[in-house]
């Protein structure tokens, strides 16, 4: 009974923070003041809002997949050294954290730009004439964005490999299974739930994204993040609520087909077995 | 015990709030925080309250209008006195969110003019969306002058930007398309006026490297040759300026702007709040300290008698300045910012 009163303010903090609020937004995307659905069939209608949807999902997807391909070796590479030495490279993963968004957004500016470090030294040594236009343009917005998520997806990553029993991937080799073998028959199943939570982590975080495709990427780059705080400083609050119905509907979506897909793989991985 | 915690936490995390919002002999005014919130503080705020005993509690706040509207719907109003912009001062003021304000007593010895002086709002400071030009980028021999000029392509290469959003922009696309800038808002007021504006936009766009949206970018672009032109607001110009990067302001065309400052309906302060407004607005040397400071001129007479010759030539209500550029209209975009805006975002994806 103690357990259970322990939780309460942990309830209402839920409750009154997050709960109240969501139910708010609902309320402002559906009602003005009746029943509505104008909102939505506006976002519908509208050439402009359903491309800014897409490339939306777009970004936030290959974001998440770059994420997972870059990251999840950085993890294995850490958790396979000496348990001594992994802090130190957990920490150099996280240093990047640690510093704002909005000033790591222009230090990519600086690099990426014109007169920037990437061009200035591909002058100097003379592998182009002029300088290549990445300032403001999709592929920034992808680099920026995965330079930002990498951390989340490797720590994610990290913390469900360091729960692997390693004498399973020497009892594989025993038996004698050949390294690759070893992992991917032992290691990648028992990492991949890790994986996979890493990886909706970083969509999730992904399709709220607002700073970086406004500051980096080109006319098109805009996401539904930059569209909303837009409506809602124009005090359209019931289509910026529509908008974020749609967001939160999206992302919820893309979650559990993702979570159902992946747990049928791990229940065939443990038939198969 | 632990929800009793939690409630004493809560109730006293209540009070605080409080006290501070209700304390005596105080006034809250939502400003812009940052650099300019600190000239504010040693212009207006700290000797305001050295004279009359009246705190000031400045907040660093954005999105305003939408801040407005949350108090009004909620009935709970945090702020006394409010800076708009134009957007925002036009959105509040057709809401009616805005408290009437009493001019004999905030001015009356008459030092303001009236067009500074609106039955619920004064205009406390001007700035104008002005073109910087990177004068080593230009072509030998060549001046860029006008938004004509920022168009050709031609005779003056390199990149350009310009900020996303259809205010100023369709104003510069018709002065650069011969349209007299007092002439810009009766042509934007009908649909072939649009039209043609945009599309005179078009033939610009596919040479524009960056449309920004924070007043800080078209600073960077400049400093870093990202861009040789850009529109920019004309205080960070001078600031770059003076930090040696070779940026020159051309007035011509530019689009002045008003900051206001307004009492918030719900106010219970409104007399204080008042007298600050009236500290802030009618004297000229305190608004010469402050515009000489902050290039953002305010409105009152015989301000430039007070501010050296070269620092008033750096600013949009100079005289020598004035003339070259429009009013932005802020009733205008107050009632057509909605529709436009969702062309310009068509448009702008296309």
């Amino acid at each position: 009974m103690t357990k259970r009163l322990t939780l309460l303010p942990g309830i209402a903090l839920i409750g009154m923070l997050f709960l109240i609020p969501v139910g708010i937004v609902f309320q402002q995307g559906l009602f003005d003041p009746v029943f509505t659905t104008e909102h939505f069939v506006r976002f519908a209608t509208r050439g402009a809002y359903m491309r800014i949807f897409w490339s939306t999902l777009q970004i936030s997807t290959v974001v998440a997949l770059v994420c997972l391909l870059v990251g999840y070796p950085i993890a294995y590479f850490i958790v396979r050294q000496p348990p001594a030495r992994r802090p130190f490279l957990m920490f150099l993963v996280l240093v990047p954290m640690w510093m704002s968004i909005l000033a790591r957004t222009y230090s990519w500016m600086v690099v990426l730009g014109k007169e920037g470090i990437i061009n200035q030294s591909l002058i100097w040594l003379g592998l182009i004439d002029e300088p290549i236009k990445m300032l403001f343009t999709t592929g920034a917005v992808y680099v920026a964005m995965v330079q930002i998520m990498l951390p989340i997806l490797i720590v994610t990553c990290f913390s469900s490999m360091t729960e692997i029993d390693q004498s399973l991937l020497r009892a594989a080799r025993i038996m004698g299974a050949s390294p690759r073998k070893a992992f991917r028959e032992v290691f990648l199943p028992l990492s991949a739930e890790g994986a996979i939570t890493g990886t909706l982590i970083v969509f999730i975080l992904s399709m709220g994204f607002f700073i970086v495709p406004a500051l980096l990427g080109g006319r098109r780059d805009a996401m539904l993040a930059n569209v909303i705080s837009g409506q809602v400083s124009q005090t359209n609050w019931g289509f910026a609520a529509a908008i974020s119905i749609v967001l939160l509907g999206a992302t919820l979506l893309v979650l559990v087909l993702v979570r159902g897909a992946s747990a049928k793989l791990v229940h065939h991985q443990e038939e198969a077995h | 015990m632990t929800i009793k915690t939690t409630f004493t936490a809560l109730t006293l995390g209540a009070t605080l709030a409080a006290g501070t919002a209700w304390a005596d002999g105080s006034i809250t005014y939502a400003g812009s925080g940052g650099g300019l919130g600190q000239v504010m503080k040693g212009v207006f705020d700290d000797p305001f309250t050295a004279e009359t005993g009246i705190a000031v509690n400045a907040l660093a706040t954005s999105d305003r209008a939408s801040a407005l509207k949350a108090m009004q719907v909620a009935g709970k109003v945090t702020w006394d006195v409010t800076e708009l912009n134009p957007i925002e001062y036009a959105t509040a003021s057709l809401s009616g969110w805005l408290a009437p304000l009493d001019w004999s007593t905030i001015d009356p010895s008459g030092a303001l003019p009236e067009e500074a002086k609106l039955p619920d709002a004064g205009i406390a400071a001007t700035f104008s969306t002005i073109m910087a030009v990177r004068t080593d980028e230009l072509p030998d021999g060549k001046q860029m002058t006008s938004w004509a000029n920022f168009w050709d392509v031609e005779t003056f290469p390199g990149g350009r930007a310009l900020q996303n959003q259809p205010i100023d922009n369709l104003e510069f696309a018709l002065i650069a398309d011969g349209v007299a800038p007092v002439d810009v808002y009766t042509v934007l007021a009908t649909a072939e006026g649009q039209d043609r504006a945009f599309a005179k936009l078009d033939e610009i766009k596919p040479h524009i490297t960056a449309w920004w949206t924070a007043g800080a970018q078209p600073v960077q672009m400049l400093s870093d040759g990202e861009v040789a032109y850009t529109s920019a607001w004309n205080g960070r110009i001078t600031k770059l300026a003076s930090e040696g990067v070779p940026v020159e302001i051309n007035w011509n065309g530019g689009g002045i702007k008003a900051s206001y400052v307004a009492i918030v309906k719900g106010s219970e302060n409104v007399e204080t709040g008042q007298q600050f407004i009236s500290y802030m607005m009618t004297n000229p040397e305190r608004a010469a300290q402050f515009a000489s400071m902050v290039p953002y001129p305010g409105m009152v007479k015989g301000l430039y008698d007070h501010i050296p010759a070269e620092k008033g030539a750096m600013m949009p209500t100079h005289p020598d300045n004035v003339g070259k550029q429009f009013v932005t209209d802020a009733v205008f975009w107050g009632k057509n910012l909605g529709p436009l805006k969702e062309r310009w975002e068509d448009w702008i994806l296309e």
